[in-house]
């Protein structure tokens, strides 16, 4: 976290942010006069909303892509687009904007309560959530192509419930897209990721957790008028039990994670290996294969790989002095390689991961002039594994110049092109392709 | 449901086989007689309603039930889809539902298991739809109109058929375990309570929803359309977390492959100490976690090695390294960062003191012992020393009855879980 990225390098986080304002502000400017009659009429639903949208953002889920999902919060937000009657309530007839301005009150509170902590307060974030849901917002209460809005069809039943719950689906879907194709806009910039890359994660990674919330939202108001305010505990029960589901398994995530870990301080504890190489040899592969666009689970056989890659130095007789494999014979080098790639192979799963390290050493003039197939995540090790071995773990200038100097003399004929110069951006500043968000961002 | 029978076929005596025919066809019989009867006395309407509940059961059947954590049952849409049929169509129509869903819930059950399950879903269907009813509620409506009335009135018999009918499956399923594997009433309807005891209640929650949206809020069969993508991202969730901890799981055969790379001469070592141990704390009656911490303890036990110079490993192998009095303590600091093993460290850290000539074991906890005493006689009779000599059972057991571990209750379930393994083989 040394560097602060200049503000003009953030053209895209502050064209969100831009067009956040600008909701928040043609809100404010829609509603007018009528926002405290309206609090006051709907002061139970309006706070009930809030502590919601309040809860599930505290309860957010972080992604392995870095993105944090809160899918409570969103669900909630979503249902108060669509909210019409409610038993036991007056009808939540508003416009647009005042669902803009109650969802804004539920999602500044836990971003206070983050800068408070110092932590990432993720101003982009609540930016391109508010964008969206004044999107689903103005769909469902204002666009009228003809004459009716679609929240208006729903409150007399005029129409089949069908078309209304589908209708509702789709608006949901459409605030959601909107959401998240601004935050890969934005995540993309920060970790320069491409921009596809990170769109494909942020609606594949947990693609059914996200249609559950776009089904889950519209289910609160299409209860309500039973149910009154209950509704919104009860119809979020299932989206509840998928919360509970993602995050014992983002649990397990770590936990797996740190038993690879652990494999990899065996050659450190017995000496074959300088302490912390493999772990700083797994973040530096992991950037750079941000950079170059991979996607998670290509990221994560990557990091495995990485971390495990000197695990055949485990049966040498002698350990090489430093444990720099990069300075060892090639043949050495290989058959470390191989040692390592068959103790892996020991488990089932870890196949590919076992790939990797088998043909990290490979030099790239093989791929270029006899067409062998070497996986990138082993170019991505095979690199940055020599610049780590080079600078020795020091994040001083001089050395990391000198390092990538150095690498860049075995372009072509030992390394890749394209992984060096990602390696390159990853190394000229620490942020690049970093899962958590640089606190230095969102001021 | 949750909970259906699989029983155990082949190899139980002919009389417990006739038993438990017996027992499955009059299930299978209360089954049609309670559904007919219901179909008499309180009728069934076939129209759009229970047309769409016979297609949720289909879809059901399609996509199953995700299991976690040993055998626990996470999301299934048959349990939902029942509570569902019992609040829109009524006794009846859940029990024609049951019966159509029985047979096909569990996709590799033998016949006989799907005869049993038949009659058992059909059963509670009928049961459950009029423990409904008793319970104040109207099948298919009038709806109550408001919030309370509708917490009163649906929410309330929805809870007490979800109940019921959890009842009427543990006690029917208890029964055939106990008739077809000998396996005690109270220890079968423990177990079934704790794998899916919790779920249950979600799916009387979740029903509760699909029933509000279906009936009160006027939604029909829409409210399917709601209703089904969480509860497919949850069973999505669930198998995701499963599959995890299966990878997870091996991924610990990768720390026992760095020892055998190390130490070529214990290949197979640490897979057989690791059973031996389970076996033994099975034996001893141990709690489940235990057993398990046994277990990955046996499997771990030499990792210290792997820190160890290879040429000392390889030179000093006679009998595993036992020269090295260091190993422990490195393999209890590679592992001190993972919380899931907390449970095991003391096992790898005092297992050679378990066996050592002098000490007591008294202040040595019981997994210590375990491991060690297995750890032992796998070193004396299965790995032997480096030129081969391989010392036979009953004087290894001799030896070991000289250590701090060879309490007799520990031997004797040594001795058990050799004869398991050996039993195993044949």
């Amino acid at each position: 976290m040394t560097s602060v990225l200049p503000a003009t390098h953030l053209l895209r986080a502050w064209t969100v942010l831009a067009v956040g304002a600008i909701a928040v502000v043609s809100s404010v400017y829609g509603v007018g006069s009528m926002l405290l009659p309206l609090l006051v009429t709907h002061r139970l639903t309006v706070a009930v909303f809030v502590v919601a949208i309040v809860a599930g953002e505290l309860l957010r889920l972080p992604m392995p892509s870095g993105r944090a999902a809160a899918p409570l919060a969103s669900a909630s937000a979503l249902a108060l687009v669509f909210l019409s009657r409610i038993d036991g309530e007056p009808t939540f007839d508003v416009p647009a904007g005042f669902v803009v301005l109650v969802v804004l009150a539920g999602l500044l509170v836990p971003a206070a309560v983050r800068g408070v902590e110092g932590k990432v307060v993720g101003l982009e974030a609540v930016a391109a959530r508010l964008v969206g849901v004044a999107v689903a917002a103005w769909l469902a209460r204002e666009f009228a192509p003809s004459t009716r809005s679609l929240w208006s069809l729903g409150v007399d039943g005029a129409v089949s419930p069908w078309l209304v719950a589908m209708g509702m689906v789709a608006v949901a879907g459409v605030g959601i897209a909107v959401e998240l194709v601004l935050s890969a806009a934005v995540r993309s910039e920060r970790q320069r990721t491409p921009w596809l890359a990170a769109l494909r994660d942020e609606f594949g990674e947990a693609a059914p957790l996200t249609f559950a919330v776009v089904a889950s939202g519209p289910m609160v108001a299409l209860m309500a008028p039973a149910l009154g305010l209950l509704s919104l505990p009860v119809a979020l029960f299932p989206l509840a039990i998928t919360y509970v589901a993602v995050d014992r398994y983002m649990q397990n995530r770590v936990t797996y994670r740190q038993t690879i870990a652990t494999l990899s301080h065996l050659t450190e504890h017995g000496g074959y290996t300088p302490a912390g190489h493999a772990e700083r040899v797994a973040d530096l592969s992991v950037r750079t294969g941000r950079v170059l666009g991979m996607s998670d689970r290509d990221l994560r056989d990557l990091e495995y790989a990485a971390l495990l890659h000197d695990l055949g130095q485990i049966s040498l007789i002698e350990p090489i002095p430093g444990g720099a494999t990069m300075l060892a014979a090639p043949s050495d080098q290989r058959d470390i390689a191989d040692e390592g790639a068959s103790i892996i192979r020991h488990a089932e799963g870890l196949e590919r991961v076992a790939d990797y390290v088998e043909a990290q050493t490979t030099p790239y003039r093989l791929v270029r002039e006899l067409g062998e197939e070497v996986p990138v995540a082993s170019r991505i090790i095979k690199v940055a594994n020599a610049f780590d071995d080079l600078t020795g773990g020091r994040d001083d200038p001089g050395e990391i110049l000198a390092a990538n100097e150095r690498i860049h003399l075995g372009l072509g004929y030992e390394y890749d092109p394209e992984v060096v110069e990602a390696l390159a951006v990853a190394t000229a500043d620490t942020t690049v392709g970093r899962v958590g968000e640089p606190e230095t961002a969102t001021r | 449901m949750t909970t259906e029978a699989s029983p155990t076929e082949g190899g139980a005596p002919r009389r417990i086989a006739y038993a438990t025919n017996i027992y499955v066809g009059v299930v299978a019989a209360a089954g049609v007689c309670l559904t007919a009867a219901a179909i008499r006395l309180d009728g069934i309407v076939i129209d759009a309603t229970f047309g769409v509940l016979l297609l949720l059961a289909l879809l059901s059947w399609l996509l199953g039930s995700v299991e976690t954590d040993g055998g626990r049952t996470q999301v299934s849409l048959t349990g939902i889809v029942m509570l569902a049929a019992m609040a829109l169509v009524g006794p009846a129509g859940a029990g024609i539902v049951g019966t159509l869903l029985g047979p096909f819930d569990n996709g590799r059950a033998p016949l006989r298991a799907r005869i049993f399950n038949s009659g058992m879903f059909a059963t509670m269907g009928v049961v459950g739809g009029a423990a409904y009813i008793a319970a104040g509620g109207r099948p298919g409506g009038p709806w109550p109109p408001g919030t309370w009335e509708i917490a009163l009135q649906i929410g309330i018999p929805v809870l007490v058929a979800d109940i019921v009918q959890f009842a009427v499956n543990m006690v029917l399923v208890a029964i055939v375990v106990r008739l077809a594997a000998g396996v005690s009433m109270r220890t079968q309807v423990g177990q079934i309570v704790r794998s899916s005891g919790s779920a249950q209640i979600g799916y009387g929650v979740i029903a509760f929803i699909m029933v509000v949206l279906w009936g009160p809020a006027g939604l029909g069969s829409a409210s399917v359309f709601l209703i089904f993508p969480p509860l497919l991202a949850a069973q999505w969730a669930y198998r995701q977390y499963a599959e995890e901890r299966k990878g997870h799981d091996r991924a610990l055969h990768v720390l026992v492959a760095a020892v055998e790379a190390k130490a070529p001469h214990l290949a197979g070592h640490s897979t057989r100490v690791a059973e031996l141990s389970a076996s033994m704390a099975e034996h001893l009656g141990l709690r489940p976690q235990t057993v398990a911490d046994a277990r990955v303890a046996g499997m771990l036990h030499d990792l210290g090695l792997t820190s160890l110079p290879t040429g000392l490993v390889r030179s000093t192998g006679v009998i595993g390294g036992r020269a090295i009095s260091s190993y422990p303590a490195r393999g209890v600091a590679l592992l001190r960062g993972l919380s899931f093993l907390s449970g095991a460290l003391d096992a790898i850290a005092h297992h050679r003191d378990a066996v050592a000539p002098r000490g007591t074991g008294d202040e040595l906890g019981v997994e210590a012992l375990i491991v060690g005493l297995a750890d032992e006689y796998d070193l004396l009779s299965e790995v032997g020393t480096p030129d081969g000599v391989l010392i036979p059972k009953d004087e290894a057991l001799a030896l070991l009855r000289r250590t701090p571990a060879g309490r007799e209750d520990l031997i004797r379930a040594l001795e058990h879980a050799l004869s398991l393994r050996a039993e195993a083989a044949t």
